[in-house]
């Protein structure tokens, strides 16, 4: 009688290592992520109910919130746009120095935030290059609300076009000519088969540089005057608060930050789940 | 067959007619002067090592590419004057470029369903289209799947059916079994004449596999350099081709170099009669299944001794060392002589050619 060759049979993954892995993972995001961000809710949940709906029920702090998420969702939206034009560019074109453009990009990334603020303040200052010709035409972008945007437009530009440009350099230029000898419009190409496909990495983008730019400190208080009430963003009432050794009160409003941020990072990502279905990565 | 085509199966198929066409890509010049016509409703191939400008030709004919200089007619009408809608070619590329985001359904009734809405099919129409070409193509049970879930030979078939869907005047394919595995190859080859045959379109496959073209092709055109070496039947190029180039492309050849002279040139041991008179330095070709191989005894023939037996198809494949020549020449026998004559590695033959093609050498 032939006896069977006895391999071991594979339990559950042909992969070795996931327990490791999994278990390593997990210490790792318990440590750095999860565990500060309990801390957060610790410490203003030291504070009673009362104290802490008062607290954010402060038109100041509601202000502040309202400036924080705004400038922020505008500006990853024109991001996402300019972000996407430029992607396009990087990928599709070939011109002198376009290596050095690609560098540029990067910039944001590594530019002490704080540098970013000052150079945008004296760009777009009363008495900046850009500031005082738009001041001078009605135009006053200092210390509102618009400089806020302006300095988060130029934090979060990287983000899209980092997660924008792989894709588009995956779809060949042959998609496009497929879609135009089967008859389709430029726009019926743009909008039925390169979009499609863009669309998830751009919605990752814009999700990146929403939440970079809702946390946004550094560039946004040297530019935007902070006004109480007209361009004093979250981030910096935060500090305020823990100047006046008011910890609990600037965790309650980081704790309100962050669960706002979460359900709209969870929306944005779940629509990006399904854009991605939708594009058949399977 | 009016299947593919029921409101214009009066239509006949189109005739292409391509006129002084040249194609330079920056500094260099991709396509010379390339001059055809291609017959309507026959299977076209352009044969070619890479580099050769079928690819650029094919792009052309297309509108994908705009040509230099020099017209494409489509049935005597300039296509320079057509949009790229109003050219109606199904053009095949060589990686299919379906769209991934879209299902094998979708992917197929994409051109029926960005026409101008007066143009359009209405859904049911679509709908019928669709499944008529998922079984003209045997893609019935894949209509819902993504382009990611299928096979090579699947995907090619539903790039086939989404061209076809818009009634093509024009089949342009790109390579079409490129990205197959071997045995792959073989069944879609028929199987894609068939398809062409039935849709009774105009179309024109490039290829570098002289196999591919010879077998499935009504009309050939070789391409060297951005220009046509020769074009014609299978048939013609391959019993007359009248290149070196043309010769060396088609069919296992062995080149000799020779002199001619009085008439007659001699090659391997045989004397030719040639068509031009005086001397001088010429090109021979012969086939490998032009040679006779005798047994050493027997008179008549140049000595050879065997370096390599390859007994692995219809025809046994032997490589023989001719002792002056520093390259083997290749030698195909039947397996019927093989076996009789028991031809190992090492041992030693005579051989003759029976035929021979000689060019003047350029001088």
């Amino acid at each position: 009688m032939v006896e069977a060759t006895a391999l071991p049979a594979p339990k559950g993954t042909v992969l070795p290592g996931l327990g490791l892995t999994l278990g390593m993972t997990l210490a790792y995001l318990g440590l750095i992520v999860l565990l500060p961000l309990a801390a957060v809710f610790a410490t203003a949940a030291g504070m009673g109910l009362d104290e802490i709906l008062r607290l954010l029920m402060d038109p100041r702090t509601l202000a502040a919130l309202r400036v924080s998420f705004a400038t922020a969702l505008l500006a990853a939206a024109i991001n996402a746009v300019a972000g996407l034009v430029v992607a396009w560019v990087l990928v599709r074109y070939d011109f002198p120095l376009k290596r050095l453009v690609d560098g540029v990009i990067d910039l944001p990334f590594a530019l002490p935030t704080a540098v970013a603020g000052i150079a945008l303040a004296g760009l777009y200052g009363p008495n900046g290059w850009v500031g005082a010709p738009l001041a001078e035409a009605g135009l006053r972008v200092a210390y509102t609300p618009a400089d806020i945007v302006v300095a988060l437009a130029f934090i979060g530009l990287p983000f899209v076009v980092r997660t924008v440009e792989p894709v588009l350099a995956d779809l060949d230029r042959e998609y496009e000519e497929a879609a135009a000898t089967l008859g389709a419009s430029r726009l019926q190409v743009v909008s039925r088969v390169v979009m499609p496909v863009l669309l998830p990495p751009l919605l990752t983008g814009f999700a990146l540089a929403f939440a970079r730019g809702v946390g946004e400190y550094g560039s946004v208080i040297f530019i935007a005057g902070n006004l109480p009430y007209l361009s004093e963003v979250a981030p910096l009432l935060i500090v305020i608060k823990l100047e006046e050794y008011n910890y609990a009160g600037a965790t309650t409003i980081a704790a309100a930050m962050l669960l706002t941020s979460f359900l709209m990072l969870l929306v944005i990502n779940l629509l990006g789940n399904w854009t991605r279905r939708r594009a058949g990565h399977v | 067959m009016t299947l593919l085509h029921p409101d214009r199966s009066a239509d006949s198929p189109v005739a292409i007619r391509i006129d002084e066409v040249s194609k330079s890509f920056g500094g260099t010049r991709v396509l010379d002067r390339v001059s055809m016509t291609i017959a309507p409703g026959r299977l076209t191939a352009l044969l070619g090592p890479s580099g050769s400008g079928k690819t650029t030709l094919l792009r052309v004919i297309a509108g994908l590419e705009r040509q230099t200089g020099g017209i494409v007619a489509f049935d005597g009408v300039d296509a320079d004057r057509l949009t790229l809608r109003d050219r109606r070619v199904g053009f095949v590329f060589q990686h299919y470029a379906l769209f991934r985001h879209m299902t094998v359904s979708d992917n197929i009734a994409f051109g029926l369903r960005v026409r101008p809405r007066r143009e359009r099919p209405d859904r049911q129409a679509i709908a019928r289209k669709v499944s008529e070409l998922l079984e003209l193509m045997q893609l019935q049970g894949l209509e819902r799947r993504f382009p990611a879930q299928l096979s090579g030979g699947q995907r090619q078939r539903v790039a086939i059916a989404r061209a076809l869907a818009i009634e093509p005047t024009v089949l342009l394919l790109d390579e079409p079994f490129g990205a197959l595995d071997a045995k792959v190859r073989k069944d879609l080859r028929r199987w894609l004449r068939e398809v062409c045959e039935r849709a009774q379109v105009t179309t024109v496959f490039v290829t570098h596999d002289q196999e591919e073209a010879l077998e499935l092709a009504d009309g050939i055109a070789i391409m060297n350099r951005g220009r046509i070496e020769q074009s014609g039947s299978p048939m013609e190029v391959f019993e007359d081709p009248r290149t070196p180039f043309v010769c060396e492309f088609l069919g296992n050849v062995n080149r000799f170099d020779c002199t001619y002279g009085e008439g007659y040139v001699e090659v391997c041991g045989a004397q030719f009669p040639v068509d031009w008179g005086g001397r001088g330095a010429g090109i021979a070709y012969i086939r490998a299944h032009e040679f006779e191989v005798v047994a050493r005894e027997h008179a008549e023939g140049v000595p050879a001794i065997v370096d390599a037996v390859h007994p692995f198809g219809d025809a046994v494949a032997l490589e023989v060392r001719v002792e002056d020549r520093p390259r083997t020449v290749a030698v195909s026998i039947s397996r019927e002589l093989w076996e009789l004559g028991e031809i190992r590695k090492g041992d030693g033959i005579l051989v003759r050619p029976n035929n021979v093609r000689v060019f003047r050498a350029a001088s």
